[in-house]
């Protein structure tokens, strides 16, 4: 039974979430955010336990013991690099978990339904006043577990409005839970633990949107099937669509866009829990569903902006076909460099930025170039990094990634607050990145990427750019920096790269 | 292979094509070098000192142009010149192939090949070879001594026991190489100098060079100088109006005014009008030394000085680097020199491994191309636009300064515009709010929920555009922590007397407590990392 302490400590446990996302907005609020987080969690938990859960809460309380213990493993184990695939792989857990939950309260309105009809009564029957639900007799009410009678004390309509809320909490859990598995095997690429390979480019089975059009129609259909009565076959029949739609939805979308869909699952695992909570009747779950719900999708959103691209259009999969014309061709051609020639241009520059990318990330250069980065310093120089809102496989992961290699924060820099000054810089270094110090976003209406915001590295007076070889890279669109004047190229492994650098700079 | 160079057969001419230095390093390519008898004496290189350096000295002129298989020389080649041509043989020298069909037929007719050293391109590579510039330079630095050979004052100013002394003001007109040597000489001599050029992107080179750059209150769509291989082009006849006014305003302060401006294979523009030299004080000395294509100043008489009515000095010398004539030879023989390097290339053999250097005249390359304009009895002038373009910065596109009352009303409008949207979503929201507690039959416990609901969403849309971007990933890592709140559902099922129930609900609590403290404990890990400098 919900009982007023339980209630109570929701409310506490809300505030404290609130505070703990309102508490990321600085590095150093964040230390303190993530405890009340922290803290939320375990009053909830707790409360729930004493209160409602607390049937079987032996078991219940072994199981997060055993669960506390994997994700201890799991969080100590990664690798900072791989923190995208990790995220993505926590949502598919939440979205499962959605979808068990809501089959629960499936079987349950059933198994109630059925103790109904053992009585003779009809559930979901009202009393005089067309509001209250009649009810199981009293022996039989007391006998059922807290969820049972939260049900069985529902009115039809009631009812009726359950149900579509655990549709909904299931479909979108099991979207989430596909969705999820793929987005970490695009992410791992060939590190992933799945059995099966997964192809990290966009890759769609014959019929395209066609086909999760169908899939999203039909599961359409079985729902209002599912709400007139027709029995959890066809709730089963929806999960199976609605995963089928979150592997194929994914699958469509190219690794490059990754960030964006990282995020949007984030946000539909929040939704998933939002909906389970109505169904539940339970307000926090709400509460920190639509918290959860709300930032994915501000995130995704940022992200899309970040690329210049609309929601939908990432959503649907691919670079879309709204360039008309051709591309610009590209002139020139692509000067290497050694690791002498760069040490020299370093040893001669005042001020130097940095600009790492998804393949700095790839080579874990991060602790190459936070040495790097200490040993310029301690020559006098200003050295910063500039971070693209979409560089690396996550949103932020770049700053995750030179927080760990120990780069001090506040030489880290948004695209915004360092854009101008590249003009007075006299090395930029790309380290591992390409579409997002692409000219041709600006220069070229024709390029997929026109129109997308990018760091303007090429007005320094000299860029270097670190990269594995003279291919085009995970888009596949051509980049003008690389030929420019002042443009040469360091080719190699970024970190092998880094250690011959280092060699020559003491 | 021989390469030979002839004495210049132009009146005055001084320099010459090939010095003792110059051919010890054509030897190291593999040459055997020719000079004619006396080709170096006028500029300080006697046939002794050419003998000493191992070339072979040849009496005449035919002899020699008979004997070198390649002839480098530096005036364009006169008519008795081009007639001693022959199948095969390449010529080296300048050549205003713009203005010298005749010279090129000739060349074709007799199966020649000639390099123009004018025409070598404007890339970074060729600039060891740009003979242009190097005679350019020459020219500015000996215009700048040649107005103050004219010029009665000292250059820098003074203050001695004997009264104090002014110093000279110069105005550059152009900017380019010889403008900026004349910069350089002008300010290294003590003179206030003044530079003016159409190309206001160089007036950042103008200041490295000490002289002060003269803007026109003018706004201009400029061409990107780049675009047209680094030379100025054309303006339009509104800034050249714009630009005489602003010299007429200068005119009588300065002393000495250097002209520069040529624009390539057309008729110097007039910059520096008779009015002007009118309203210069006396003793004031004008260098034009765009005298060669009529001049920036139309009282210019070419290759002669004269003296104004009013005592203005104009210098109408177009032999400038002529008299320098030893270091002139220097630069241009290096050029030259740099020149055949490229004719020379190093050839590996795949077989031996052995380099071999052989003369190897390339028409794939682009400075080479360039530079050619007969080849194999076929006149290859003018040529294709380089591969290669120098891209210079695009000028940044300015943004016009707002006037505070524009600033204000900008403010205003997107006050207003805010404001516009802001009520329109939330009378949107409000609407649907609203319509779902309209319809009919809704119980009030889904709109309690609901309430809580549409109140979170609008906290959490609040708090997270808060939210750093470098702790973007940290978000995603606590959001995802506390989205297994779902792990709340699962506890309140598990007790249920129905086993399958009890088994998803046991799954479901399992997995979600995974990622409670695997979300909570990577976050702490990540944040834990963030650190300040």
């Amino acid at each position: 039974m919900e009982n007023a302490f339980t209630i109570a400590a929701y409310v506490v446990a809300g505030i404290l979430f609130i505070l703990s996302l309102g508490g990321l907005s600085g590095q150093e609020s964040a230390k303190r955010a993530v405890w009340y987080g922290i803290v939320g969690m375990a009053i909830a938990v707790v409360a729930t336990l004493v209160g409602p859960g607390s049937g079987l809460g032996v078991v219940s309380i072994i199981l997060i013991a055993l669960g506390a213990a994997v994700g201890y493993q799991l969080a100590t184990k990664v690798e900072m690099t791989q923190m995208p695939e990790l995220v993505a792989i926590m949502h598919s857990l939440v979205g499962l978990a959605a979808v068990f939950v809501g089959f629960n309260a499936d079987i349950m309105i059933n198994y109630i339904g059925n103790m109904y009809d053992a009585e003779g009564l009809v559930m979901g029957a009202v009393q005089a006043d067309g509001i209250t639900a009649i009810g199981l007799p009293k022996e039989l009410y007391d006998g059922l577990s807290s969820f049972g009678q939260l049900i069985a004390k529902k009115s039809s309509v009631e009812i009726g409005i359950l149900r579509v809320e655990l549709v909904l909490g299931i479909w979108i859990g099991a979207v989430t839970f596909t969705g999820s598995v793929i987005a970490y095997a695009k992410l791992a690429g060939r590190d992933s633990k799945l059995p099966v390979e997964i192809d990290t480019s966009a890759k769609q089975l014959p019929g395209g949107h066609m086909l999760n059009a169908a899939a999203a129609g039909l599961s359409i259909i079985f729902a209002i099937m599912y709400l007139g009565g027709s029995g959890s076959w066809t709730l089963i029949l929806l999960t199976l669509l609605a995963l089928f739609i979150g592997y194929h939805l994914i699958m469509g979308i190219g690794g490059a866009d990754m960030p964006v869909v990282v995020s949007m699952l984030n946000s539909y695992s929040g939704w998933a829990a939002a909906a389970i909570g109505f169904s539940l009747g339970n307000d926090l779950l709400i509460v920190v569903g639509a918290l959860v719900g709300s930032s994915g999708a501000i995130l995704s959103y940022i992200m899309c902006k970040a690329m210049n691209r609309s929601f939908v259009s990432v959503i649907l999969g691919g670079f879309g076909g709204a360039s008309g014309g051709e591309q610009m061709a590209v002139e020139g051609e692509q000067v290497a460099i050694d690791a002498e020639g760069v040490a020299a241009a370093l040893e001669e520059a005042d001020s130097i930025v940095i600009i790492p990318g998804y393949g700095m990330a790839v080579a874990q250069a991060q602790q190459n170039v936070a040495e790097l980065t200490r040993r310029l310093r301690a020559k006098g120089k200003t050295v910063r990094f500039a971070i693209h809102p979409v560089a690396g496989r996550l949103p932020g992961h770049m700053n995750v990634l030179l927080a760990e290699a120990k780069v001090p924060y506040d030489i880290v820099l948004e695209m915004d607050e360092i854009n101008d000054d590249f003009p007075d810089t006299d090395v930029a270094i790309v380290i591992g990145s390409n579409d997002i110090v692409n000219p041709a976003a600006q220069d070229d209406p024709n390029s997929p990427i026109a129109g997308m915001p990018v760091l303007e590295c090429w007005k320094a007076k000299q860029v270097f750019v670190s990269k594995r070889g003279q291919g085009t890279g995970y888009s596949g669109i051509e980049n003008p920096l690389f030929f420019k004047e002042n443009t040469r190229m360091f080719y190699g492994d970024a970190k092998a790269s880094l250690d011959t650098l280092l060699g020559k700079i003491t | 292979m021989k390469i030979g160079t002839p004495k210049e057969v132009f009146g005055g001419e001084n320099r010459v094509a090939m010095t003792p230095d110059s051919a010890r390093q054509l030897q190291k390519l593999g040459y055997d070098c020719l000079i004619e008898s006396g080709a170096g004496a006028r500029a300080g290189f006697s046939d002794a000192l050419y003998e000493d350096a191992g070339v072979t000295v040849v009496k005449t002129a035919a002899a020699l142009w008979k004997e070198a298989d390649i002839v480098a020389k530096v005036r364009q080649p006169e008519p008795a010149e081009l007639k001693r041509l022959r199948e095969g043989q390449t010529l080296i020298s300048f050549f205003n192939p713009a203005a010298n069909e005749e010279g090129m037929e000739a060349a074709k007719a007799k199966g020649a090949n000639v390099i123009a050293m004018e025409m070598v391109p404007r890339i970074s590579r060729a600039q060891k070879m740009d003979a242009l510039s190097s005679m350019a330079n020459i020219a500015g630095y000996r215009a700048v001594i040649e107005a103050g050979n004219n010029f009665g004052r000292f250059f820098t100013g003074q203050v001695t026991a004997a009264g104090k002394v002014p110093p000279a003001k110069v105005l550059v007109v152009g900017a380019g190489v010889a403008g900026l040597a004349a910069i350089g000489t002008s300010t290294s001599l003590g003179a206030i100098t003044y530079a003016f050029d159409v190309r206001p992107e160089v007036a950042e080179q103008v200041e490295s060079m000490g002289a002060e750059f003269v803007f026109l209150d003018f706004e201009e769509e400029q061409q990107d100088g780049a675009a047209t291989g680094g030379y100025a082009s054309v303006s339009s006849p509104e800034f050249a109006a714009a630009q005489l006014a602003k010299f007429r305003e200068l005119a009588p302060e300065m002393d000495i005014v250097i002209t520069t401006a040529l624009i390539p294979n057309r008729e110097a523009p007039e910059l520096w009008t008779k009015d002007m030299v009118e309203s210069m004080k006396p003793g004031s000395v004008i260098v034009d030394l765009a005298a060669e294509k009529g001049g920036n100043c139309k009282l210019t008489v070419k290759d002669e000085k004269i003296v104004t009515d009013n005592g203005v000095t104009i210098i109408g010398y177009t032999d400038f680097p002529s008299r320098m004539a030893a270091q002139a030879s220097t630069l241009y023989a290096t050029n030259i020199r740099h020149m055949m390097t490229d004719l020379t290339p190093k050839v590996k053999n795949e077989e031996t491994g052995e380099e071999t250097q052989e003369f190897f005249h390339n028409m794939e390359d682009d400075v080479i191309r360039g530079a050619t304009v007969t080849y194999k009895n076929e006149i290859t002038f003018p040529p294709p636009p380089p591969k290669v373009q120098a891209i210079a910065a695009k000028p940044k596109e300015k943004v016009p300064e707002l006037t505070p009352e524009e600033k204000r009303a900008q403010e205003a409008a997107a006050f207003k515009a805010q404001t516009k949207s802001q009520v329109t979503l939330l009378a949107v929201g409000a609407a649907l709010v609203l319509g779902v507690g309209l319809i009919p039959g809704m119980p009030a416990s889904f709109m309690q929920h609901f309430i809580v609901f549409v109140l979170s969403v609008f906290i959490g849309f609040q708090v997270i555009w808060n939210v750093a971007h470098s702790l973007h990933t940290p978000l995603m890592a606590v959001t995802n922590a506390i989205s297994s709140i779902i792990i709340l559902g699962a506890l309140i099922q598990i007790g249920s007397s129905s086993l399958l129930i009890t088994l998803l609900a046991a799954l479901g609590i399992f997995m979600a407590s995974v990622n409670i403290f695997g979300g909570f404990l990577v976050t702490r890990r990540m944040l834990a990392m963030f650190q300040k400098s």
